[in-house]
């Protein structure tokens, strides 16, 4: 990838420059080459400082009490900083819980994901049988679906079966493997090698034990995005927390922010704390796996 | 694999679950379980739902058609829903991409910082969600305190009251939709791997042939990032089509409970949240069945005006395009 990023710019001053480019010309070019790089990241610069600004307002608000944070003019630097919203928004607002809740949650979604999404992919980028294409499309065709068409129905099956206000609605249908992922997981495996799955066979290795030992420990880079993307999605997911658990002893941390003003009136200070709070996770898991990641969109894009 | 097996198997006899394509099948099971399961049997469950009327007793009643035609001819609040769809999806996506394109145009060379650049801009779209629609929410806020407002004043504007303001609704609007600048970062980094894609002797010859940078993009990025751009622009529509969380928290004043969750007079209500008042407070599954219908629709309408429109106003260079 890095090669293709330096071609373009070796091209600045083409190699087989007739002998009538005189030195002014280049010396020309070369300095709008600069003033162009000079503009790019300036507007980039002034870009990434709109983006920031929200984030340390966020920050500095959070660091606050109600008065400083309605204080007029703003104050980027608070002063006292108020670290006690960290503490008090984690033990006396129940945050300490619903983080628990979301954690193991997305935990679980990481490691059932990775194993569900992965093994049936396995399925579709080593085996031949009829329908296999045409399965795959629709694979990729239910990303397409709005969740919510099914949620309704989900729900209402399971109300009957006294699922609502438990755990499971959001853990059984992970058990499945998840559309993104396989096709992930699927576009990575059919980059692999083949003839080490043909050695293994050939040793008398089983498909189960190929896809766990040979295959698998091959597959790292596409582990580490899907489990990124799916803890992601797990933390932040609202819509189906916000249907099947109704009770406060299950909500996850979306939800504790959602109904987050109910207990103790407006404490916007807090609010933010949490919010701090919960971007904290995705921040530090991103930086953990930023390596793969763009790697990992890459094999997204090929379609 | 199947070349071995072939020559194997008349030494061999496999045991039927050995074969190939039964294992493939195995294999797969557990998706095609999960599509059965959670997928198609919901699908057509919640289609008789929405065929379907149910009283407060819980005793369904049959009414063909009726919840569609009621939504399409004779719900003022679905009117104005529809009505903020289009804006909203419409002026989300050009910003996704948009803003997207630009910013993987600027990143696309190599310069000390540039990880860093990408980096910033990506990692605000991980982290969409009701997190930071709240955060939006405060920045978004009346008076002086929002911070959209504190910039404002910077250039002598006055407060502007975003989220409430009884003369202009639309202005919460606008607000949810300029949100999406903060996550044009997910778009970016997949038209930067995209522009990576196209092979550099093709800037190269444009180059020695004396193409300017307008030319360069126009004749030789546009045309073979076209793939990419439709992609984008799909996913960009039905991510669009289905915002929940912003439009939620931006109307809400305390738990959901409270205020109009479609916001002030409507001016904040999505397909999905309206759907989730229907289906969730007001327990009208038929209703809300029949809205999630309609919301599929809409996206397989604007899908395929995107796929229609790539094919009229793009030359595909299809040997190349994998």
């Amino acid at each position: 990838m890095q090669d293709v990023l330096d071609k373009p710019r070796s091209g600045d001053v083409p190699p087989a420059a007739p002998a009538a480019r005189t030195a002014t010309v280049r010396r020309r070019r070369n300095s709008r080459a600069r003033w162009e790089l000079t503009a790019r990241i300036a507007a980039l610069s002034l870009f990434c400082l709109l983006l920031l600004f929200p984030f340390v307002w966020l920050v500095s608000q959070s660091l606050k009490d109600t008065n400083q944070y309605f204080a007029t003019p703003f104050e980027w630097i608070p002063s006292p900083f108020r670290w006690e919203n960290f503490t008090d928004v984690i033990f006396k607002y129940e945050f300490l819980h619903y983080i628990g809740n979301s954690l193991w949650l997305a935990v679980y979604a990481v490691v059932v994901n990775i194993l569900s999404s992965s093994f049936v992919a396995y399925g579709f980028s080593r085996f031949r049988f009829p329908g296999r294409n045409a399965l795959f499309m629709v694979v990729l065709a239910t990303m397409m679906l709005p969740g919510q068409v099914m949620t309704i129905s989900l729900y209402r099956f399971y109300r009957e079966i006294g699922w609502i206000d438990t755990f499971y609605p959001l853990l059984i249908p992970k058990l499945f493997g998840a559309a993104f992922e396989i096709f992930l997981f699927r576009q990575f495996f059919l980059s692999l090698p083949r003839e080490v799955d043909e050695a293994a066979r050939i040793d008398g290795c089983g498909t189960l034990r190929t896809w766990w030992h040979i295959i698998l420990p091959q597959s790292k880079p596409v582990i580490i995005v899907v489990a990124v993307f799916t803890f992601l999605g797990s933390w932040r997911e609202l819509f189906g927390p916000l249907i099947y658990l109704t009770g406060e002893e299950n909500r996850t941390l979306p939800l504790g922010l959602l109904y987050f003003t109910s207990p103790f009136g407006s404490s916007l200070p807090m609010l933010m704390a949490a919010i701090v709070i919960s971007l904290i996770p995705p921040v530090v898991l991103y930086a953990l796996g930023q390596k793969y990641i763009d790697k990992g969109v890459a094999i997204a894009e090929i379609k | 694999m199947s070349m071995v097996s072939a020559e194997q198997r008349p030494r061999l006899k496999r045991r039927w679950w050995r074969r190939e394509g039964v294992q493939g099948y195995l294999y797969i099971s557990p998706w095609l379980l999960g599509f059965l399961m959670f997928g198609v049997a919901p699908l057509i469950a919640a289609f008789m739902t929405s065929l379907s009327k149910a009283n407060v007793f819980r005793t369904i009643r049959f009414v063909g058609t009726d919840n569609y035609s009621k939504i399409l001819t004779d719900d003022p609040v679905f009117a104005t829903i529809a009505g903020n769809m289009l804006i909203y999806v419409i002026g989300s996506t050009i910003i996704s991409i948009g803003l997207g394109l630009i910013l993987a145009l600027l990143l696309f060379k190599d310069f000390r910082g540039n990880h860093v650049f990408r980096t910033l801009i990506y990692v605000p779209s991980l982290l969409v969600g009701i997190a930071t629609a709240y955060l939006f929410k405060q920045v978004f806020r009346g008076g002086e305190v929002g911070l959209a407002n504190m910039f404002l004043s910077l250039f002598g504007t006055e407060p502007v009251n975003w989220l409430g303001n009884s003369e202009k609704p639309w202005l919460a609007l606008v607000a949810l939709i300029l949100v999406n600048v903060w996550f044009a970062g997910g778009t970016m980094l997949i038209f930067l791997a995209g522009l990576k894609g196209i092979p550099a002797s093709y800037f190269e010859a444009a180059r020695v042939d004396g193409a300017g940078p307008w030319q360069m993009f126009r004749k030789v990025t546009l045309p073979l990032l076209s793939p990419v751009i439709v992609f984008n622009t799909v996913m960009a529509l039905i991510g669009h089509i289905q915002v929940f969380e912003t439009p939620l928290a931006f109307a809400n004043s305390g738990g959901v409970a409270t205020g109009n969750p479609l916001g002030y007079e409507n001016s904040l209500g999505t397909f999905v949240t309206y759907l989730y008042v229907k289906g969730f407070v007001y327990q009208d599954m038929g209703y809300a069945s029949a809205l999630a219908f309609i919301m599929f629709a809409a996206t397989l309408v604007l899908t395929g005006l995107v796929l229609w429109l790539a094919r009229r106003f793009t030359a595909y260079g299809d040997a190349d395009q994998n």
